[in-house]
């Protein structure tokens, strides 16, 4: 009777690689559901339901008492309100995890939120705030051990801000170490910020030859990234620094362009 | 006056030539005969041997007997008896040597249950040869269904021993399904105990520095130097202490060592094929852009 046991033996093996792994609870399960749904949806664009998956995930995170999932979800609702021009939602749904230091969730969470934060305010020309709140962010980021992958968005955001104050200079060198610090991640989604902002501060300082060059380095990352909206704004420079360069021709068929994909977005509204 | 007969010249000693081709015919025809009577084996000295069968159903006149599936002679006679039919067979007597008394006579045929039927005759173990015109036993032809109850008699204990295999292969698969299940049980169940040996371990460490604070409390009681008996009372607590404090060393030891057990079985099984799939770590946060501060509004839909 040594083949039933071989065969039982057999099947063990064979139950042991079949068998299905440890099955997460109910609401957990549902959480990452609609986590997973929600950013599926933010890809595509359809940032109305993205919002309503981000905002059952939270719910169910609050219930779990997952501070952790509750961080990453109000994170992930700020990005898609702001999309949805909802500023004032996307900053308060924030506002909890940056209101105490002594709260439940971690430092990364505070950095990614109070960049969030800075970026908000940039967008909302409070370049006083943004600079504020990207300062406490690159604190927390470079105290973090290993460093953090944000990092090159805190400096262009600090680069921006200081492009809009005036302080080129200083925005072409954050830019330039955002840059610096994008490639050694290689982060090309904020590589290309970084570059736009280098052209834009080298036409700001009167080197327009130069904002082009970077400029157009930015679209060809930008055209691998594929996003209409930063193609849109590479064009626009590139025609602004074109023009200062005494390129009207270059300037006009920029400008074309990015005429061309502006009517295209709102027809795909 | 007429002419005398005489006989035509080209005729001859005609009577003589007639007679003498009718016998060279007739020779030649008793020479055929003779030739295909040689080839019947009429000249051959035939034994008659019988057997009575209660069914002749295949068995025909002139159905070869064979020895040893060597032809010996054929089924030469049929004719109803009295408890069935007797059927006799001439056995060439050159042969009749090699069928000793005891001998049996079997319907059977050439490939088995399919392709000629034939007399086959089974030697006996007999020293004596078989004499004329005796009886000898009949085996008769096996049915179909005989075959197959002969089949199904040698087949059972096979497909019983195929029964009795598969009942326990089920058997041995219930085993291992329960087996699995308790298994599966328990690995869900490693993330509570890992929770409560950790509450334990906080609250055997609460306890510890509880017991520190109060033997802290009593050294600077000795130290002070106040009231003697107060100083006993004191020192009786901090004996007990130290006795809840040794008491509860080990169980603390414990506690860690089993948490720190319990952390690695967790890491090892999250680590393992089967279940690191559904323990991969996932970034379930959106990228965060620098670029949303640039102003240029809602992303498209």
């Amino acid at each position: 009777m040594n083949h039933p046991r071989a065969v039982a033996g057999l099947l063990l093996l064979l139950a042991g690689c079949g068998a299905p792994g440890p099955v997460p609870p109910a609401a957990q399960a549902r959480l990452e559901d609609a986590n997973m749904r929600g950013a599926s949806q933010a890809r595509a664009g359809d940032n109305a339901g993205a919002a309503r998956r981000y905002e059952e995930a939270l719910r169910i995170a609050r219930t779990l008492d997952d501070a952790d999932a509750v961080a990453v979800n109000s994170i992930n609702l700020s990005i898609v309100y702001q999309r949805m021009g909802r500023d004032a939602d996307a900053r308060a749904i924030l506002a909890p995890i940056v209101a105490n230091e002594r709260n439940a969730y971690s430092a990364a969470r505070r950095m990614q939120a109070e960049l969030r934060l800075s970026i908000m305010a940039l967008a909302a020309r409070d370049t006083d705030g943004a600079t504020d709140w990207a300062k406490r962010a690159q604190e927390r980021c470079q105290a973090a051990a290993g460093g953090c992958a944000q990092l090159p968005a805190i400096l262009n955001v600090q680069a921006q801000a200081a492009l809009e104050t005036g302080q080129a200079a200083d925005a072409s060198n954050l830019a330039q170490a955002a840059a610096d610090r994008a490639k050694q991640l290689d982060d090309k989604s904020e590589m290309a910020n970084a570059l736009r902002l280098v052209g834009r501060a080298q036409r700001a300082l009167g080197d327009p030859n130069a904002a082009v060059e970077s400029l157009v380095k930015a679209w060809e990352i930008d055209r691998e990234l594929a996003d209409p909206r930063k193609l849109m704004a590479d064009l626009l420079e590139l025609a602004h620094a074109s023009l200062a360069a005494g390129n009207k021709q270059a300037a006009r068929d920029y400008q074309e362009r990015a005429t061309a994909i502006s009517r295209a977005l709102r027809e795909d509204k | 006056m007429s002419q005398p007969f005489s006989p035509p010249v080209r005729f001859t000693r005609l009577a003589l030539k007639v007679n003498a081709f009718l016998l060279i015919a007739l020779l030649l025809v008793a020479a055929f005969l003779g030739l295909v009577a040689w080839k019947q084996g009429w000249f051959i000295h035939q034994t008659g041997i019988n057997f009575v069968t209660r069914n002749s159903l295949g068995i025909n006149k002139g159905m070869p007997v064979k020895l040893f599936g060597f032809t010996i002679g054929t089924v030469s006679e049929m004719r109803l008896a009295q408890n069935g039919v007797a059927v006799r067979m001439s056995i060439n007597s050159a042969y009749i040597e090699r069928i000793p008394r005891g001998s049996r006579a079997k319907f059977s045929r050439e490939s088995g249950v399919v392709g000629a039927s034939v007399i086959e005759l089974i030697p006996g173990k007999g020293e004596q040869p078989i004499a004329e015109d005796e009886f000898i036993d009949f085996e008769p032809a096996r049915g179909l269904s005989e075959i197959i109850d002969d089949f199904r008699r040698q087949a059972m204990p096979a497909f019983n021993e195929i029964k009795q295999t598969m009942s326990q292969f089920n058997r041995s698969g219930e085993e291992v399904t329960s087996a699995m299940i308790a298994l599966r049980h328990e690995i869900d169940r490693l993330p509570q105990t890992h929770r409560a040996l950790q509450r334990l371990l906080d609250s055997s460490s609460r306890a510890s520095e509880s017991v520190e604070r109060i033997t802290a409390g009593i050294e600077r009681a000795q130290l002070v130097g106040k009231l003697s008996t107060t100083l006993d009372s004191l020192n009786r607590v901090a004996g007990t202490t130290e006795e809840v404090m040794l008491r509860i060393k080990p169980a603390v030891e414990i506690g860690e060592g089993a948490a720190r057990d319990a952390g690695e079985i967790i890491a090892a099984a999250k680590r393992s094929w089967p279940l690191k799939e559904q323990y991969r770590q996932t970034e379930a946060l959106l990228p965060i852009d620098s670029f949303e501060a640039y102003g240029l509004g809602a992303k498209p839909k």
